[in-house]
């Protein structure tokens, strides 16, 4: 297959990833945290570079008098974030128009 | 090996490794390895509050398998560069698995 | 003695249902439902049109999504 072809079609996973390369994409982790950042880098074991990034980190309030839970999310932000790829269980590209 | 080669780049700079248990140390990035293990020195841990030992550690090896994060002054990250590495590293992997073809052929 | 009846590896059902509606469920209970596009030996996995659900109620969906494999229990065709 020709270099330009491959380099813009999804054949295995992590083309997804890398078609997101200097995009905004969503990252779901280990221990209910999300991030959202640009992607600069990654590689094979889905270690990243992001920047500009927002993270939210939901965590359950358990009430033990009315054994209610309730959720609670704290944000933060950081300018810029390597990430270790064994924390990763989804990556979502920005929605492409088609 | 991207990321070893970019944390080299960033030996000397002022780093904060966020780690899987909570922890959060500050230092200056003394070295890395292939593992992505790290050595910290001037350390102080980002909650002293929470973390109270640590207080009288100065330098610190962290195995890089108990690190979440680590935080990065973006003045000292080339942002493009990182970019074009990460593109041809893609590139390079996936020649790498096309030269074995009895993996995970489709 | 003739070969065995059934010789289809895990992979030769991975390979069948590419481009199906698949259920792929993650080690912490979490259910995706989406297009498989592709996948590899990792068990890395992607998704389009995918929702994802918790405790069997809808929580989002993406246009695309990437599963890193380690975190997969099954993957079934529906």
């Amino acid at each position: 297959m020709a270099d330009t072809a491959a380099a813009l079609t999804v054949e295995e996973p992590l083309d997804l990833v890398r078609l997101s390369l200097d995009e905004r994409i969503y990252v779901k982790l280990r221990g209910d945290r999300e991030l959202r950042g640009r992607l600069h880098a990654y590689d094979q074991h889905l270690n990243m570079v992001l920047g500009e990034v927002e993270e939210t980190i939901t965590m359950v309030d358990v009430n033990d008098e009315v054994q209610t839970q309730s959720l609670r999310s704290v944000n933060r932000t950081v300018p810029m974030l390597f990430v270790r790829g064994d924390g990763v269980i989804l990556v979502s590209p920005p929605s492409r128009a088609a | 090996m991207l990321f070893y080669s970019f944390f080299k780049t960033q030996v000397g700079q002022q780093v904060t490794v966020e780690l899987k248990n909570d922890l959060a140390i500050q230092g200056v990035l003394e070295s890395v390895d292939q593992f992505l293990n790290i050595k910290l020195r001037d350390i102080h841990v980002v909650d002293p509050e929470r973390y109270p030992h640590m207080l009288s550690i100065k330098n610190c090896f962290i195995r890089g398998s108990v690190v979440r994060y680590v935080q990065l002054s973006p003045s000292t990250v080339d942002t493009a560069l990182l970019q074009d590495a990460a593109r041809r590293e893609a590139q390079s992997t996936q020649q790498m698995n096309q030269a074995k073809p009895n993996v995970a052929q489709a | 003695m003739s070969e065995p009846a059934n010789k289809r590896t895990p992979t030769d059902f991975l390979n069948s249902i590419l481009g199906q509606r698949v259920f792929v469920r993650l080690n912490s209970g979490i259910d995706y439902k989406g297009l498989l596009s592709c996948l590899d030996g990792y068990m890395n996995i992607a998704l389009e049109q995918t929702e994802e659900y918790v405790d069997g109620e809808l929580r989002n969906r993406y246009g695309d999504a990437f599963i890193r494999g380690n975190n997969v229990l099954y993957i079934s065709a529906i």
